[in-house]
C-alpha cells in the first residue's frame, strides 16, 4: 500500500433524511473525513445494487448507503424496501469475498448532523483498514 | 514429404518447436474443458478431446481483441494501434474441421475489396500442423459438409496418430521449414499401409449423412416456409452454437473508455441475440426466434455458399454436443433437404 | 418411470383430444445420450413422442415466455413447479396461466459425472431400475444411478410437484440425500480471499453466450443489464472484473426467485460452477425473510415487500 493513499469512498444519500443530515453537519461546521463523494438520491430505496457494484468496479474503495430511520421515509416504506436488499447484497458479496466493511449501510436523519460525521468518519476507518480494493476493480 | 516422429521424442519436439516459435495447442481440460491456448510447458499440450470446446478461430480470430487503445494526458492524447507479432506461431493439434473452418474465415477477412490486418497478421505468421481423427465422434459429420477425417487442406504439416509414432506430412513450404526438425525420422512403407488403413476405418465411421450438396437451392424457396414456425421452438436463443461455432465470424466492436484511457475492442457476436439486430429507432428486423434461427441456418447453407461457393459448416458437431436443448442441425438439415428432394415428410422434433 | 411415461402420454392424449390446452411443452428422445430435448406436442398423437427419465434436465417454465397467447400444458418437476408459482406471483400469465402437468421426480443424473467416469464416447445410456447401463464403441458399464446425481438434485427436498394441477406418480417424502447445499458449506469453509479467487477462476471460463441466463425461466427482463447501453453498466469483453460482474449480477437479480432447479449450470457449456451462488441467496432469504421460492402459492417475494421488524444489525 502506498504510504499516502486515501480511500475513496462513494456515499449514497437520501434527499430527505441523510443528505439534509450532511448539509447540518457542514453548516455546523462538524468536521468528517474528506474521503466521501456524496450522491443524492431520492430515497435509499431507490439503490439498485448495480450502483453499488458499478461503483466498486469503477474505482472505489468503498459504498455507504445511507437513508431515513424506520418509519420516516418521505414515501413511506422505500427505506424498508432498501433494507432487504441491503441485506441480501452485503451478505451475497461477503460470500464472495468482498471484505466485509467494504459496503454499508446507516440510517442518518436530517437533524444527526453530528451523527453522520461519525458514521463517515468510522465507515473511512474500516476501509482505510481494509486498504485499496483490489478484487473486482477494473484495471485501467 | 512423408515423415515420422516417435511419440518418446513428443515433449522434446514441442520443446524444440518453442525455441522458435510460440506454440498454440489444445489443453488438459480443466473441469472438462479444453480450449486452445499459449503453451508455457509441452506437457500442457493435451490432446484426449477431439473437439475442444473453444475452435482454433479464437487464436486467429479472438473472442476479444483489443484493436487500439488511447491514452489523454492533459490535452495530449496518445493512441497505440495493434501490436506486430514479433515471434512466428505454431497452432499444433487443431482437427480437419477446425483448420477448414479458418480457411472459411479467411474467405471473409482477406476478400478482394477489405482486407482483415488483424486476422491476416495472425494468419500469415502462423504455420498450422493439423492432426488426423482416427476416432471421430458420433456427432462428426465433416464428410457431409465438404470436409473428412483426414483431410489435409489448409494444414502445413499434418500428424496421423500410429499409437507408437506420429505419422507426418509436411504440405507446404511453410511446413517444409521443420522438415530439419532432429526428432524427424524417415517414414517405414508399413505406416503408409496403416495410414490407409486408419482413414478407411475413419470414413466408414463419419460416414456420409447429411446431403448438404445443393442445400443453398432448397433452401431458396423455403424463405417463407412453416418449417421456420417449428425450427426455432426449443432454441432459448443463447450463443452457444454460434460463439463454439468455427466459422461464425460475426464481431462487435465497442469502445470501452475508463478515466483518461481507453480501447476500442471487438468481441463475437451471436446472430441468435435479439440486439444482435436491433435497430436505433427500437424496430428490431429479426424480432423473433423465429427469424433469428433462419438467420443463422441460411447464413450458414444459403448465403454463404452462394457468395463463396461453400457452406460454412465443418461438421464439428460443437453445437450438438454443446447446445443447451439439443438443438440438431444435422436433423435441421435433413429435415429441409427431405421435404423438397424426396417429398419425404420428416417429422422435426 | 416406465409407468409415469405411460401415464404422461395419456394425460396429454387426453388433454389435447379435449382441446383443454393448446400446446403441451414435454421431453422427447432426441439424436444423444443422456439427453433429452424439449418437445412441442399439439396434437393428440404427438403425445407418443413424450418421454420420461432422469435426463428430463431443462426447467420447461422457461419457454411459457414464448408462448404467452396460447393455453399451454407444461411438464414439471417439483422445481419448474415452483419456478411457475414464482412467475405466476410476478404477474407473467395475464391470459392463461399455464396447466401443470406435475412429474414427481426420481432425481436426476449429471450426464458430465457419467462422462468422467467412463473413456470413450457413449454411444447409449439407458435406465433400468436403480442402474444405469452405459455403452460405448468398447465399453459397457452398469453404474449406480445414485452416485451420479445433479448437486442440486441431491440436495433437492421439493421433488413433488404440489402445485401442479395433474400429479402423476405418488408424492415421496422429501429428504435430503446429502447435507443441505454442500456446495455453499463447502464454498464457506473457504477464507474470503480463496472464495474470490475461486469465484473468479469459475467465472474465468465464461464465454458470455448467457445460455445460463436463457435457461432460467426467471430471466425474462425485455433487455438484460448487460445489454443496456443507456447506461451502460458493463462492458462487452472478457476482463475478470466484467465477467465477476455478470455472475454477480445473475446470480443476485434471483434472490427470492431462484426455485434452485440448476438449469443454469446444466446450460452452461464451459462447465462453469453456478447453483452454489444462488442457493446461498436461497439459503438467505429463508434465514432472513423465512421465504421459500414457490412454496406457497399467495407468499410476496421476498425484495418486493418487507416486514418493519426486519433485522438491520448491519445498519449504523
Amino acid at each position: 500500500m502506498e504510504k499516502d493513499w486515501q480511500p475513496k469512498i462513494l456515499a449514497f444519500l437520501c434527499n430527505w433524511c441523510s443528505y439534509a443530515g450532511a448539509d447540518l453537519a457542514g453548516t455546523s461546521r462538524v468536521q468528517y473525513s474528506p474521503n466521501i463523494r456524496v450522491i443524492r438520491v431520492p430515497c435509499s430505496g431507490r439503490i439498485n445494487p448495480l450502483f453499488i457494484l458499478k461503483a466498486l468496479q469503477s474505482g472505489v474503495d468503498g459504498v455507504l448507503v445511507s437513508g431515513c430511520h424506520p418509519g420516516d421515509c418521505h414515501y413511506l416504506s422505500g427505506n424498508y424496501a432498501g433494507r432487504r436488499k441491503s441485506a441480501t447484497l452485503k451478505r451475497f458479496l461477503e460470500f464472495l469475498g468482498i471484505e466485509q466493511g467494504r459496503v454499508q449501510f446507516s440510517w442518518v436523519s436530517a437533524a444527526e448532523g453530528g451523527k453522520f460525521s461519525q458514521v463517515v468518519d468510522e465507515v473511512t476507518r474500516d476501509i482505510k483498514r481494509l486498504g485499496p480494493l483490489k478484487k473486482f476493480k477494473k484495471s485501467s | 514429404m512423408k515423415l515420422k516422429l516417435d511419440k518418446k521424442n513428443f515433449e522434446d519436439f514441442l520443446k524444440s518447436l518453442m525455441e522458435e516459435y510460440d506454440l498454440y495447442a489444445p489443453v488438459q481440460p480443466v473441469e472438462g474443458v479444453s480450449v486452445f491456448k499459449k503453451i508455457e510447458q509441452p506437457s500442457e499440450v493435451n490432446l484426449t478431446q477431439l473437439v475442444p470446446q473453444k475452435p482454433a478461430k479464437d487464436i486467429f480470430f479472438p473472442q476479444s481483441e483489443v484493436m487500439f487503445c488511447y491514452e489523454m494526458a492533459g490535452k495530449q492524447s496518445r493512441m497505440n494501434s495493434m501490436e506486430e507479432i514479433k515471434r512466428e506461431r505454431i497452432l499444433f493439434g487443431a482437427r480437419p474441421c477446425d483448420i477448414e473452418a479458418i480457411s472459411i474465415i479467411e474467405k471473409i477477412f482477406v476478400g478482394e475489396e477489405y482486407t482483415d490486418v488483424y486476422f491476416l497478421e495472425k494468419r500469415r505468421k502462423t504455420t498450422i500442423i493439423g492432426l488426423g481423427c482416427n476416432h471421430p465422434l458420433s456427432t462428426c459429420f465433416c464428410s457431409s459438409a465438404g470436409g473428412d477425417p483426414f483431410l489435409r487442406a489448409g494444414s502445413d504439416l499434418f500428424f496421423i496418430d500410429l499409437g507408437e509414432t506420429y505419422f507426418v506430412e509436411l504440405l507446404t513450404e511453410k511446413g517444409a521449414a521443420l522438415r530439419k526438425n532432429r526428432f524427424f525420422k524417415e517414414v517405414d512403407p508399413n505406416d503408409l499401409t496403416l495410414v490407409k488403413e486408419l482413414e478407411g476405418k475413419a470414413f466408414e465411421k463419419v460416414g456420409y449423412s447429411i446431403p448438404v450438396e445443393g442445400i443453398e437451392k432448397r433452401l431458396d424457396l423455403m424463405t417463407e416456409s412453416s418449417f421456420w414456425d417449428r425450427v426455432h421452438e426449443k432454441c432459448i436463443g443463447c450463443a452457444v452454437c454460434t460463439y463454439l461455432c468455427p466459422t461464425c465470424h460475426c464481431f462487435d466492436m465497442v469502445d470501452e473508455a475508463l478515466n483518461n484511457k481507453g480501447q476500442r475492442v471487438r468481441n463475437w457476436d451471436s446472430c441468435l441475440f435479439p440486439i444482435y439486430s436491433l435497430e436505433t429507432s427500437g424496430h428490431n428486423p429479426r424480432p423473433t426466434g423465429r427469424e433469428r434461427t433462419r438467420q443463422r441456418l441460411m447464413h450458414k447453407f444459403n448465403y454463404f455458399p452462394k457468395n463463396f461457393g461453400r457452406v460454412a459448416c465443418v461438421g464439428c458437431g460443437r453445437c450438438i454436443l454443446y447446445c443447451p436443448v439439443q438443438f440438431d442441425i444435422r436433423e435441421a438439415l435433413l429435415y429441409a433437404s427431405a421435404k423438397r428432394a424426396k417429398g419425404l415428410k420428416r417429422k422435426f422434433r | 418411470m416406465a409407468m409415469i411415461q405411460k401415464k404422461l402420454r395419456e394425460k396429454t392424449k387426453e388433454l389435447l383430444a379435449k382441446k383443454e390446452v393448446d400446446l403441451v411443452i414435454g421431453f422427447s428422445d432426441w439424436t444423444l445420450p443422456l439427453r433429452t430435448t424439449p418437445i412441442f406436442i399439439r396434437t393428440p398423437e404427438g403425445a407418443e413422442h413424450l418421454v420420461w427419465n432422469s435426463f428430463c434436465e431443462n426447467n420447461l417454465a422457461a419457454y411459457l415466455h414464448k408462448f404467452s397467447r396460447l393455453k399451454v400444458g407444461v411438464v414439471v418437476k417439483g422445481c419448474d413447479a415452483r419456478s411457475v408459482v414464482a412467475l405466476n406471483l410476478e404477474k407473467r400469465f395475464p391470459n392463461h396461466p399455464p396447466l401443470l402437468i406435475g412429474v414427481v421426480c426420481q432425481r436426476l443424473v449429471d450426464r458430465k459425472k457419467v462422462k468422467k467416469a467412463v473413456k470413450g464416447e457413449i454411444l447409449q445410456a439407458v435406465e433400468q431400475g436403480d442402474l444405469l447401463l452405459v455403452k460405448g464403441e468398447n465399453f459397457e458399464v452398469s453404474l449406480k444411478r445414485d452416485d451420479f446425481l445433479y448437486p442440486s438434485c441431491q440436495s433437492c427436498t421439493h421433488r413433488t410437484p404440489h402445485q401442479a394441477h395433474i400429479l402423476i406418480g405418488d408424492p415421496v417424502e422429501e429428504v435430503s440425500l446429502v447435507e443441505t447445499h454442500p456446495e455453499v458449506g463447502e464454498f464457506e469453509r473457504k477464507s474470503p480471499e480463496e472464495r474470490w479467487d475461486f469465484f473468479e477462476k469459475e467465472t474465468s471460463r465464461c464465454l458470455r453466450c448467457y445460455a445460463c441466463r436463457e435457461a432460467c425461466p426467471m430471466c425474462y427482463c425485455g433487455e438484460c443489464f448487460v445489454d443496456s447501453s443507456r447506461p451502460k453498466w458493463i462492458e462487452k469483453s472478457l476482463s475478470p472484473s466484467d465477467l465477476a460482474f455478470y455472475h454477480i449480477v445473475r446470480a443476485y437479480h434471483q434472490t427470492g426467485r431462484c426455485s434452485g432447479c440448476g438449469a443454469c449450470e446444466r446450460a452452461c457449456p464451459m462447465d462453469i460452477r453456478l447453483t452454489y451462488l444462488t442457493q446461498k441467496l436461497n439459503q438467505e432469504v429463508k434465514d432472513l425473510y423465512g421465504f421459500e421460492t414457490g412454496i406457497q402459492p399467495e407468499a410476496a417475494p421476498p425484495l418486493s415487500t418487507f416486514d418493519p421488524e426486519d433485522q438491520q444489525g448491519f445498519i449504523k
